[in-house]
């Protein structure tokens, strides 16, 4: 092994890390009379700057190199280390206002770790690897969680993160070992061509599963979902947007991988009257109790944010529908799909924090006649609420019809009758999600505001760009899908 | 190019959306200028179509989304280019009889125009995905139009009519997905998807799944329910759009995708579709006669007459078909003609649709012109000669006789009773000969309303008594090689 | 009777289980960190069972990662429990309620 190709491998990461060292230091630093001299603004910026930097050096990265299977950077991984690295930079845009006063410098180094976490989690291919990715991501996201010290809610929203993290990571171990002790290697390719010569045994099969509930926590999915609305209602916004779209992406990212890679062998089948052991049909399990049990709590939801929880549950099922396919089509309708959502989520998280500042709540009667009072905010909001509904020309309506049609061709038997029940149940649940969306935003733009209290009016302008940004790219994307879709499909081919 | 239809309509709302606050009163021009534009194209297409032997013309077949084989492929036949000229009427007559809407005018016309242009897109589509895209983008504009814009009832009507909406278009989406896999042609082209062959098993669960999700937004008994109440609630140019174009939608994607692709499920579903057909016509007439407010009362008769629509479809036959379509454009002019006189001319001015209360303004001396435009919708709605609903109903009934001879015997009474509720109405609200004097006078029609009545009234009685042009292009668009197989279904059959 | 690789799994199963069943049943969440100590533990366990009889080094490898990161786990969480204590001043779990729909 040569330390110089590592670091060659590892520079987008090394660059990331260079930068939350800097801004930490100077977020420690204190000026005359012990106040810190360097606004957040400016912090923010050279944050910015190095995500920045470090998808420029990602760009000049061999096209694809390999260490041992530790690392691993081929086109598939080289997009999506961007998608995560856009995540961060749109959930940057919510630091300056939106998070916690004190100690600036520290919380931005932490949403930087936990990138370098989720980047890294991206390109590993060795269970290892990937616990250590995950871990790194997950404990810089646990302090990120509960980073506002003024609020119990925050620190309550830690908590439940944090407990169910710990446990759902001793689930992927111990599933880990498992795999690990019945194929005799960790990694994802070798554990493949190892069972393509084994008989599964009980054994394999629990590890097989342990891993996949404790990656089931990472995708929010039924019924390891049980922190997310505690964890999404008391974080500070920047911390939950980045909870609900960077790590989402990269646990669905690593979920399809191992599927894959590993397990493709066994993966059974969810066939009406066709059941076969394997992961298929606990996946079916999961995304029909996901899209069931999001979308029905999310109808009883008042706050906003815990609707947002539970309708990123109910997407986890949608999204598991994509990857019970197992073919590229699946995988690419996923990772298309992931992507669009977590810019979708960052978004909606920033017109919750917007409003949220000004009127001191996130209920649903809080977004009384926000259309009166920043309209251009309202119009995004729409933009988001009506993309997770998927409705056209918003790039939620094709990544659904992408993944319910990649589920339905997917079934065993070739014939698309066999996972009909599971697609139709998704479609089902699809219109009553329509529902709660439409109650929100019939606040938003139908009721008159509650009190006029001199509050300010408008969108701030870094909030504005963000939400132009995520907004625009659902719009454009619903219209070409094929923008982001060729380059996914064109990875994959690459990939095979 | 025949997409400038739906690309003006777009680019209008678009535009609407940045104009300045200050110039707020060009917004109607600009909405006018989008759907007059539409409709003169359509004419254009519609003159032209003649002079080529092609069954689909004006045809745009572009790459979109290739993983899925998904194209932008548009192009016009015959039964498109009637619905196209329907739609241009609604456009340009929805937007002079909302001439003077003070709320938000720029939204309101954006959110118009972005309907229109969708069911431009819908009429044009010969890719599903594509329709289908079409299709839902009407969706949100009519929830916020009912929403913002609406009078009685109108978050319940607009939620009511959004959730049916959202519920059909999930089938279609199984529909045609299925359609997709199943085909095993990579493809959502509607010629390739209806070249498949499907096995019978296959084809007897995705025909009614894919034709009811459509029969919903036609206003299919016993899912109609949305349609009324949601008419009601809507400003009156949403309730003319609403009954007069979306609602074909529905049963144009009936006869467009969901009978070309399945044949043999549609011969076995078509008693069926025949039966809730002609209960339809019959429960939407006696609703209809139970009615106390005027624009229920044309809520439910379109009901009524949809029914028509969808028992001209079940024929299966050349003539039943035609009757169909003839009906969907025909009922779009009267449905368009009848809410714009209840909506605006008249509750704009009484504020009040009850029939007894209407009684007491002596319209017939108050609005002379106002109940004269009724008098005459009512007579095309009843079906009398001369005006385009009596060809239209006259061809269905034809069709039934020869499909199921039991049928025309419901038409008929369906005829019967809609002339009933429609002279009950008529005689209620506009004739009542009832002295009362203290009321104020009303103010008289204004130039828009008398334009915008004036087209409609024209395009009826044109339809009505120079049928031939129409039936030629509806005929055409019949002839072409999608509906071969349906047209064979009952010619094969003893 | 020669130990074989099914008793060395048969204990860490059985730790599994009972850091499992503490963190589900006890309430004080001290207690509950010290049953997820345990779950790691009886991963390890495992890990190095199978590295033995497996014969390969990279189960090994994944302990010393495990205790670290489990050392790492625990920092975090113990500040999270202070946090929680200074503003709430308990640290049972059925008093974290207030995050409620």
């Amino acid at each position: 092994m040569n330390y110089l190709e590592f670091l060659i491998l590892v520079l987008p990461e090394a660059v990331l890390t260079m930068t939350a060292l800097i801004v930490i230091g100077l977020g420690a630093k204190s000026g005359r009379g012990g106040a810190n001299p360097f606004s957040s603004g400016f912090l923010t910026a050279i944050g910015a700057a190095g995500i920045v930097a470090a998808g420029l050096v990602l760009a000049l990265l061999p096209a694809e190199a390999s260490l041992g299977g530790m690392l691993v950077l081929d086109p598939l991984t080289r997009l999506f280390k961007w998608v995560i690295l856009a995540m961060s930079l749109l959930t940057l845009a919510l630091v300056p206002g939106w998070a916690p006063p004190a100690h600036r410098g520290e919380y931005l180094g932490l949403i930087l770790f936990a990138t370098v976490g989720l980047s890294l989690v991206i390109s590993s291919e060795d269970l290892l690897m990937i616990f250590l990715a995950l871990e790194l991501a997950s404990l810089s996201l646990y302090i990120l969680a509960g980073y506002n010290c003024d609020d119990s809610y925050s620190a309550e929203a830690a908590m439940k993160y944090f407990l169910f993290g710990s446990i759902s990571a001793a689930f992927l171990l111990f599933g880990m070992s498992l795999v690990y002790g019945y194929t005799g290697s960790t990694h994802l390719a070798e554990i493949g061509a190892a069972l393509a010569d084994l008989p599964t045994e009980p054994i394999f099969a629990l590890g097989v599963v342990m891993m996949l509930a404790g990656l089931g926590f990472k995708v929010v999915a039924v019924p390891f979902h049980l922190w997310a609305p505690d964890a999404y209602q008391g974080a500070p916004a920047p911390s939950a947007a980045l909870i609900a779209s960077g790590s989402k992406v990269a646990g669905f990212f690593i979920l399809a991988k191992i599927l894959l890679l590993s397990f493709a062998d066994w993966d059974g089948s969810a066939d009406w009257g066709g059941f076969a052991t394997g992961w298929v049909p606990f996946l079916a399990l999961l995304a029909a109790l996901s899209m069931v049990f999001g979308n029905l709590s999310a109808l009883a939801q008042t706050s906003v944010r815990r609707l947002l929880a539970y309708s990123a549950v109910a997407h986890g099922g949608y999204i598991l529908l994509g990857l019970l396919s197992g073919g590229t089509v699946g995988i690419a309708a996923v990772l298309f799909y992931i992507t669009l959502y977590g810019m979708t989520a960052i978004g909606a998280f920033g017109v919750v924090a917007l409003v949220e500042q000004r009127r001191g709540g996130d209920s649903v009667a809080h977004f009384a006649g926000l259309a009166k009072e920043a309209p251009f905010t309202a119009g995004c909001f729409l933009v988001f609420l009506i993309s997770l509904a998927g409705i056209p020309p918003l790039a939620g309506f094709f990544g659904k019809f992408f993944l319910f049609t990649s589920a339905l061709g997917g079934s065993a038997a070739g014939d698309p009758s066999g996972l009909v029940w599971l697609v139709s149940l998704g479609l089902g649940m699809n219109v009553l999600s329509l529902y709660y969306y439409l109650r929100v935003l019939k606040q938003v733009f139908a009721r008159p505001p509650a009190e006029s209290t001199g509050h300010a009016t408008g969108t701030p302008p870094l909030l504005g760009c963000m939400l132009a940004t995520t907004a625009g790219a659902i719009i454009f994307l619903g219209c070409f899908p094929n923008l982001l879709l060729k380059p996914i499909e064109a990875a994959l081919r690459v990939v095979g | 190019m025949i997409a400038w239809t739906f690309i003006l309509a777009f680019a209008g709302a678009a535009a609407l959306l940045v104009l300045p606050k200050a110039r707020e009163s060009a917004s109607r021009w600009i909405a006018l200028a989008a759907g007059g534009g539409g409709l003169l194209i359509a004419i254009q297409h519609c003159l032209l179509y003649s002079k080529n032997t092609d069954t689909f013309q004006s045809v745009t077949n572009w790459e979109w989304i290739p993983a899925l084989g998904i194209r932008f492929h548009i192009g016009a036949d015959g039964i498109s280019l009637v619905m196209l000229l329907l739609t241009g009427l609604i456009a340009v007559t929805g937007v002079l009889f909302s001439w003077n809407v003070v709320k938000n005018p720029r939204l309101f016309f954006a959110l118009f125009l972005t309907i229109i242009g969708a069911c431009h897109g819908v009429f044009l589509s010969l890719d599903v995905f594509l329709l289908f895209f079409f299709y839902e983008l009407v969706i949100v504009p009519k929830f916020f139009l009912i929403l913002l814009w609406g009078s009685t009832n109108r978050e319940y009507g607009a939620m009511k009519l959004t959730l049916y909406s959202v519920a059909a278009s999930a089938l279609i989406f199984l529909g045609l997905m299925a359609a997709h896999v199943a085909s095993g042609t990579g493809s959502f082209g509607l010629f390739e998807l209806a070249a498949a062959d499907y096995t019978r098993g296959f084809q007897l669960w995705a025909f009614p799944v894919l034709f009811l999700g459509f029969a919903v937004l036609a206003g299919i008994w016993p899912l109609h329910t949305w349609a009324p109440t949601g008419h009601v609630a809507a400003p009156t140019a949403a309730s003319m759009l609403l009954a007069g174009v979306v609602m074909k939608l529905g049963s144009y994607g009936a006869l467009r995708v969901a009978m070309p692709l399945f044949p043999e499920g549609l011969a076995a579903w078509s008693g069926v579709i025949a039966v809730l057909a002609g209960a339809g016509v019959i429960f939407g007439a006696l609703a209809a006669f139970a009615q106390r407010d005027l624009k229920f009362v044309i809520g439910y008769s379109s009901i009524a007459h949809m029914g028509f629509v969808l028992l001209g479809l079940a024929t299966l036959n050349h003539i039943g078909l035609s009757g169909a379509v003839m009906q969907m454009f025909s009922h779009g002019l009267i449905a368009g003609l009848l809410f714009a006189v209840v909506g605006r001319m008249i509750y704009e001015r009484t504020r009040t649709r009850d029939l007894d209360e209407l009684g007491g303004f002596r319209l017939r001396h108050a609005l002379p012109a106002a109940t004269g435009v009724f008098i005459v919708a009512t007579a095309a709605s009843i079906g009398l000669p001369g005006f385009s609903g009596f060809v239209a109903e006259l061809s269905i009934l034809i069709g039934a006789w020869r499909a199921f001879p039991f049928y025309v015997l419901l038409g008929g009474i369906g005829i019967v009773l809609t002339a009933a509720f429609s002279l009950r109405a008529l005689n209620r609200a506009f004739l009542a000969e009832e002295e009362q004097t203290d009321r104020p006078p009303l103010p008289p029609l204004t130039r828009p309303e008398v334009i915008g009545a004036g087209i409609l009234v024209t395009a009826t009685v044109l339809a009505g008594i120079q049928p031939q042009p129409l039936l030629e292009l509806i005929g055409r668009g019949l002839d072409g090689p999608l509906f071969e197989a349906v047209l064979q279904i009952r010619e094969v059959r003893p | 009777m020669s130990i074989g690789l099914n008793e060395f799994l048969a204990v860490s199963g059985l730790l599994f289980a009972i850091g499992f069943f503490g963190v589900l049943l006890r309430r004080n969440t001290l207690i509950i960190y010290m049953c997820l100590e345990i779950m790691l533990t009886a991963v390890a366990i495992a890990l190095v069972a199978f590295s033995r009889f497996n014969g390969s080094m990279e189960g090994l490898l994944l302990v010393f990662f495990i205790i670290t990161v489990a050392a790492a786990e625990v920092a975090i969480g113990l500040a999270i429990i202070v946090a929680l204590f200074r503003k709430r001043g308990t640290v049972q779990v059925e008093e974290l309620n207030s995050l409620q729909p």
